[in-house]
């Protein structure tokens, strides 16, 4: 797997947010780590990254919004894979991301960290290929 | 014209009458001849007679009437009214239960309003327990993996112990918060079904698998006897929830060495599953509970002590809820007999009475049922 690849993992909760960038960045990935939705827009529209991992609520902006945003970009964000974390398994966030082309909804409980990096290293790679 | 008369009234009427005959007729005794006090003496006890008759009559007819608009009203029909024709002690009771019932009413409507407050109050909770609970649960699972990992630097041996040990209670803990979730989702129905054609067999591969390194570690014996069943239309994940947590109790309550027996087969008009054990069985006494929510067996709490409960209560709410049923037998019949055999007709070993469970699927599936949130105990 290419290491060079670029990871936006937008999550307020602190906690979360330091495990997932240590977890993808001591791989050898490099991450934008962001707090909240607002701060998630900014680093995506800027650096425009290979893999995008969203949680679901979180102040200023959710993560539901900040989807719809990513997927008006034509060139980008329409085509970029985006992980959906939550711990809530809502079926009407489940289906509302579904239209957006987001069909991973995972509920953070039931994931290894592991199984997270696995299923992100996937994503990416099933892009590469269709690129 | 109102004539109101107290029932008090009227008796206290009879007696002063009686008394003043029992003047009188000291006074006739003493002045009048014998024959005198007689007749007048027969007069007032006439008079006292129909007096008391004709109250008593009213009376009685009275009470019927009211006995019988307060069981109409007792029946259900709470707006209904007692009429009142007097002002005596029986209109002063009519008048009184009236108020009784106004006042029972405005009770109901508050305790509907509770009922209402209740379950917003539930469903508050499922939304606090899924996001407040899971947070740090998944915060402690994720910095554990990355422990036990070697990311964050080596782990001796005996560290490595003392994490699993952290990520196995922590594990017990979520499935904890989900089965909590589902008994809440299922309490308020809000809880969806959204059927898919399913094969029975897969699901039930399924469900198993995580069970399988329990199975291989205490020796458990595992027989499958599946008849060919058609694909039917079930919520795959549903399926899945119940028999992991009748599979589950079997691995957990059947000894090393025991056996499992897994089969499936087309009924006329529904599928049949059984899950046999021969493990510790459920104590007759007790049976009548084990589908109650949060309850154990005495036994199985000596055996082992992680057990929320809740895993049958789950179970049945999803296989009555999609038209199916599910019972059990135990001491179980199926591996049982079995046992017999093997130890040629030998006396049936008390602490292996064995359970089987029975779920029947009828091959119509389940209906579909739109709620706004999903089981997912046992998930993985």
């Amino acid at each position: 797997m290419d290491k060079n690849k670029r990871i936006l993992i937008v999550e307020d909760e602190t906690a979360m947010l330091s495990a997932l960038s240590d977890k993808f960045s001591g791989i050898g990935y490099t991450v934008f780590p962001a707090g909240d939705g607002e701060e998630g827009l900014k680093i995506a529209m800027k650096e425009k990254p290979d893999l995008v991992l969203l949680d679901v609520i979180m102040p200023k902006m959710d993560g539901i919004t900040l989807l719809k945003k990513i997927r008006e970009d034509v060139k980008w964000g329409d085509s970029v894979p985006i992980i959906m974390l939550t711990n809530l398994s809502d079926p009407e966030n489940v289906s509302e991301a579904a239209k957006y082309k987001v069909y991973d909804f995972l509920v953070k409980t039931d994931w290894r960290l592991d199984d997270v990096v696995k299923l992100a290293e996937e994503k990416m790679r099933a892009l590469d290929k269709k690129n | 014209m109102n004539f109101i008369f107290k029932l008090s009234d009227k008796i206290l009427l009879t007696i002063f009458l009686f008394a003043t005959g029992l003047i009188f007729s000291v006074v006739f005794f003493v002045g009048g001849s014998v024959q005198q006090i007689l007749i007048l003496g027969e007069l007032i006890y006439i008079f006292v007679f129909l007096t008391t008759f004709v109250i008593s009559r009213s009376l009685s007819k009275r009470l019927r009437e009211l006995t019988f608009e307060v069981e109409e009203m007792a029946a259900g029909n709470l707006s209904k009214r007692l009429r009142i024709t007097s002002k005596d002690e029986i209109g002063q009771l009519a008048n009184a239960l009236n108020e009784l019932l106004v006042r029972l009413q405005t009770g109901i409507a508050q305790d509907v309003f509770k009922h209402r407050e209740i379950a917003q109050a539930k469903t508050d909770f499922v939304a606090i327990a899924s996001h407040q609970l899971r947070t740090p649960l998944s915060i402690v699972k994720w910095y554990v993996d990355y422990l036990v990992s070697g990311d964050a630097g080596e782990v001796n041996a005996e560290q490595l112990k003392y994490l699993k040990e952290v990520y196995r209670s922590n594990e017990r803990l979520i499935d904890l918060v989900n089965a909590l979730l589902d008994v809440s989702r299922i309490d308020l129905g809000t809880f969806s079904i959204e059927p898919e054609p399913t094969d029975i067999i897969e699901r039930i591969t399924s469900a198993l698998k995580k069970f399988l390194p329990d199975i291989k570690r205490k020796h458990i014996n595992l027989e499958k006897e599946y008849d060919i069943v058609p694909v039917i239309n079930l919520d795959p994940r549903l399926t899945k929830i119940v028999f992991e947590n009748i599979i589950s109790n079997a691995v957990k309550y059947t000894p090393e060495g025991g056996t499992i027996r897994l089969s499936a087969k087309k009924t006329q008009h529904q599928v049949l599953i059984k899950i046999a054990d021969n493990g510790c069985g459920i104590p007759r006494e007790q049976q009548p509970k084990i589908f109650t929510k949060l309850f154990r067996a005495d036994n199985v709490k000596k055996i082992e002590s992680v057990g929320t409960g809740l895993g049958l209560y789950i179970a049945k709410a999803v296989i009555e809820k999609s038209g199916g049923k599910i019972w059990f037998q135990s001491p179980s019949l199926d591996l049982l007999l079995d046992k017999n055999k093997k130890d040629d007709g030998l006396t049936i070993d008390q602490e292996s009475k064995g359970t089987t469970f029975f779920i029947t699927i009828p091959l119509e599936g389940m209906k579909k049922k739109p709620g706004t949130k999903k089981l997912t105990s046992l998930e993985n």
